[in-house]
């Protein structure tokens, strides 16, 4: 928390440090001499008031809970303490630059000899920020446009706009935040959007226009969150020379679903954790309400890191997912799995395995992915810090299945089903840390298991992305 | 624009300007290649929405003058009946015929697919005939069909009764209303960029009875337009006029305006009982 200097018993104005400091800086207080170590934390203060300044469209009564806590102060040290922790969380509304922290000694009326104000000085956002940048992807440009607003009423409410203009298709997205005033784990988010792709591997282009209204909680550990979705799909064949089974799923469906989606995460970061575990599971259930189609999905995501000797790390990941037609309805295939590519299991083509008609690959119901990696630095490189910190070299064994499941069969013959033709892969790469968000891989892959339909890519594979087997 | 209505003397117009809706040469070229190296299987199908519920007088004549095409050829075909059959079709046209690998669709290039698999009505007429063939389907396609969707889609009854609901059916809320009323825009905006929207109902119907006219006119006493052998003018004739006459709309004026020709009115019977066993599908 830095050093704080105390010369003298009387009430000077103290200037308190600029607590924009990181976790990793934060020393002790060095030991002072016992008569001055007297004063600061056996002395008892009372916070007698909280000063917020420099609000402008910020409503007051939303920044109350955050810095109550102040006034529960009893020492200076607890002061600052709590002094900071206030700032951390008035800076994580979102809504603020910059937060300054000022504590001095009562003043006027009614001040007390051992009273205290703090005053946080705070700069607000400004009222609309935007971005501006292009995307090249597959033989197409794309320019996109996104325009927020933060602190849109004054208690936190975010609202974002994003335009994206391809040479092809275009897309946009309008979504509002509003967390909760005192708990802003606790958020509502409604969106709407219109969004294209073209899959290739399905030889099918998919637009979706939906609207959807999420509510998030934490609960325990974990974090919650219910979504209620309507999406109308059009899907379209991408070729003149697209097998028929996908050209008879062309046409238009709209899907009215309810999601709940629970996810216990104590990684120690994102992307390459060095230990913690992640669980994600995912339900949703279509068609209960309204909707041409209705089934029940179910997706589960288990991660599992471990560090050993040397620097190294042990890295078991596991995937499973089910999809389950209501009724006597058939599934779509803009809701079925799909496996495959340098992201799930690698050495196979992107979304290129499992039960397809002319190339063109339908995707399954029912999947299974599990991946074990031994990540270790860089050999050689022994700085920390340093550009070579961002890299690890891995060691991978992928294996996963992907199919349709009768549901007239029991479950013993689905477990029987999904163990049979087990596609696996092996091999090792280069994987490079973007940051805490992405990575980047460069494999040299092994496939194995390869079933008669499944594109393989055995030899190098590149692959981008944010969440890897 | 196309075609001299209501009378067409070919022998006599020298500079006569056909626009004979058909695919590019290089399509052409493609498609004959691919579709003469075999023969036609048992499990040819052909694609139309859903016959109760869904499909249009539009769509279900130009699915019925097809089926009819393919019976006079004796080409067996399974009528197959899907909810999103206009989506699935290559053009977005009904119908639409799958056939081993290859799916084509519309009246127009099925002919071909089928000439090159060496299948044809029209083999025994000569060229002046063929262009009068040509023609008349042409006068078939601008004035009839274009009549039918007018009648479907432009006139606020009929459109509200009958085209919208049915159109819509199989899909739920809000979806419905959204495609319905897509379709009736899109229609509405191709009827206004061809001279069609400011027409009137009643303005409409004279199309349909000058152009029954001329066919009644070419028809005459004879069995089919050209003599003794069916060809596929026959085929989109009924098609549109058996249609027509068969199916309910908000009014009967148009089917008056049909059956007000007699000799129409048998040859789609005849056309009927010889190809369809007295029902048709």
């Amino acid at each position: 928390m830095g050093t704080v200097h105390a010369r003298s018993l009387e009430p000077l104005p103290m200037q308190g440090p600029d607590l924009g400091v990181q976790p990793d800086d934060i020393e002790a207080p060095r030991a002072e001499p016992e008569a001055t170590q007297e004063v600061l934390e056996n002395r008892d203060v009372v916070v007698q008031r909280v000063h917020v300044d420099g609000l402008g469209r910020t409503k007051e009564d939303f920044l109350t809970y955050e810095i109550k806590e102040v006034f529960r102060a009893k020492s200076l040290i607890d002061v600052m303490k709590r002094s900071h922790e206030a700032r951390q969380k008035l800076l994580r509304l979102g809504i603020f630059r910059k937060v300054n922290v000022v504590i001095d000694t009562s003043r006027g009326e009614g001040a007390l000899p051992n009273g205290l104000e703090v005053t946080f000085h705070v700069t607000e956002l400004r009222r609309v920020t935007g971005s501006y940048h292009t995307t090249v992807g597959n033989n197409e440009g794309n320019m996109v446009l996104g325009v927020k607003l933060p602190n849109l009423c004054g208690r936190a409410e975010r609202l974002c706009l994003q335009f994206s203009f391809g040479s092809r298709e275009t897309s946009y997205g309008i979504s509002l935040f509003k967390p909760q005033p005192g708990n802003i784990q606790r958020s509502l988010s409604l969106n709407a959007y219109k969004v294209s792709g073209q899959f290739p591997w399905s030889s099918l282009r998919e637009t979706d226009r939906g609207a959807s209204a999420e509510l998030t909680f934490p609960v325990w550990k974990t974090s919650q969150s219910l979504k209620f979705e309507s999406v109308w799909r059009e899907v379209s064949c991408l070729s003149k020379t697209a097998a028929f089974a996908v050209r008879q799923e062309s046409g238009h469906s709209l899907k009215s679903a309810l999601s709940h989606s629970m996810v216990l995460d104590s990684r120690s970061s994102t992307i390459l954790p060095k230990s913690g575990a992640l669980l994600r599971v995912q339900q949703e259930l279509a068609g209960f309400s309204a909707g041409d189609v209705s089934f029940l999905k179910e997706n589960v995501e288990l991660e599992l890191n471990k560090s050993l000797i040397w620097d190294t790390v042990l890295s078991l990941s596991l995937w499973g997912g089910l999809l389950l037609p209501i009724g006597d309805t058939t599934t779509s295939i803009c809701d079925r799995f799909y496996l495959g590519g340098p992201t799930s299991v690698r050495g196979f083509s992107r979304n290129s395995m499992g039960p397809q008609s002319g190339g063109d690959y339908l995707g399954g119901e029912a999947f299974w992915a599990g991946g074990l990696h031994l990540f270790s630095p860089l050999p050689f490189a022994h700085r920390k810090r340093g550009f070579m910190d961002l890299f690890r070299t891995h060691f991978f064994l992928n294996a996963g299945n992907l199919c349709n499941l009768n549901y007239g069969e029991g479950p013993t013959a689905h477990l029987q089903r999904l163990a049979e033709c087990v596609r696996w892969s092996y091999g090792l790469g280069l994987v490079l840390r973007l940051g805490n968000i992405a990575r980047l891989e460069l494999n040299y892959c092994v496939p194995m298991g390869v079933q008669s339909g499944d594109r393989i890519c055995d030899g190098v594979q590149f692959g981008a992305g944010i969440r890897f087997l | 624009m196309v075609v001299a209505v209501p009378l067409l003397n070919v022998r006599e117009s020298h500079g006569l300007h056909l626009r004979v809706s058909s695919m590019s040469l290089a399509a052409e070229a493609f498609v004959s290649q691919m579709a003469a190296a075999e023969p036609w299987p048992e499990t040819a199908a052909l694609y139309q929405p859903l016959k109760d519920e869904q499909i249009l007088l539009s769509d279900c004549a130009s699915s019925l003058a097809v089926q009819a095409y393919l019976r006079m050829c004796g080409l067996p075909v399974q009528v197959v009946c899907k909810a999103n059959a206009e989506f699935m079709s290559p053009s977005g046209k009904i119908p639409f015929i799958h056939v081993g690998n290859q799916v084509v669709s519309e009246l127009g290039p099925i002919v071909q697919f089928t000439k090159a698999k060496g299948h044809s009505l029209s083999d025994g007429l000569d060229d002046l005939q063929r262009a009068e063939m040509k023609a008349y389907m042409e006068l078939v396609n601008n004035r009839l069909l274009t009549a039918e969707l007018y009648i479907q889609w432009c006139d606020d009854a009929t459109a509200a009764e009958i085209s919208r609901p049915r159109y819509s059916s199989p899909y739920a809320w809000p979806l419905c209303s959204l495609l319905a009323y897509q379709k009736q825009w899109e229609v509405r905006r191709k009827m206004a960029a061809i001279g069609w929207g400011d027409k009137s109902l009643e303005q409409v119907y004279e199309e349909v009875s000058q152009c029954c006219q001329a066919l009644s006119q070419r028809l005459g006493t004879q069995p089919f337009f050209f003599n003794k052998q069916p060809t596929e003018l026959d085929a989109l004739v009924f098609g549109h006029l058996f249609t027509i006459l068969t199916t309910r709309l908000t009014s009967t004026d148009l089917a008056e305006r049909v059956k007000s020709y007699s000799n129409l009115l048998s040859f789609c019977r005849r056309i009927e009982t010889s190809y369809f066993d007295g029902k048709s599908s």
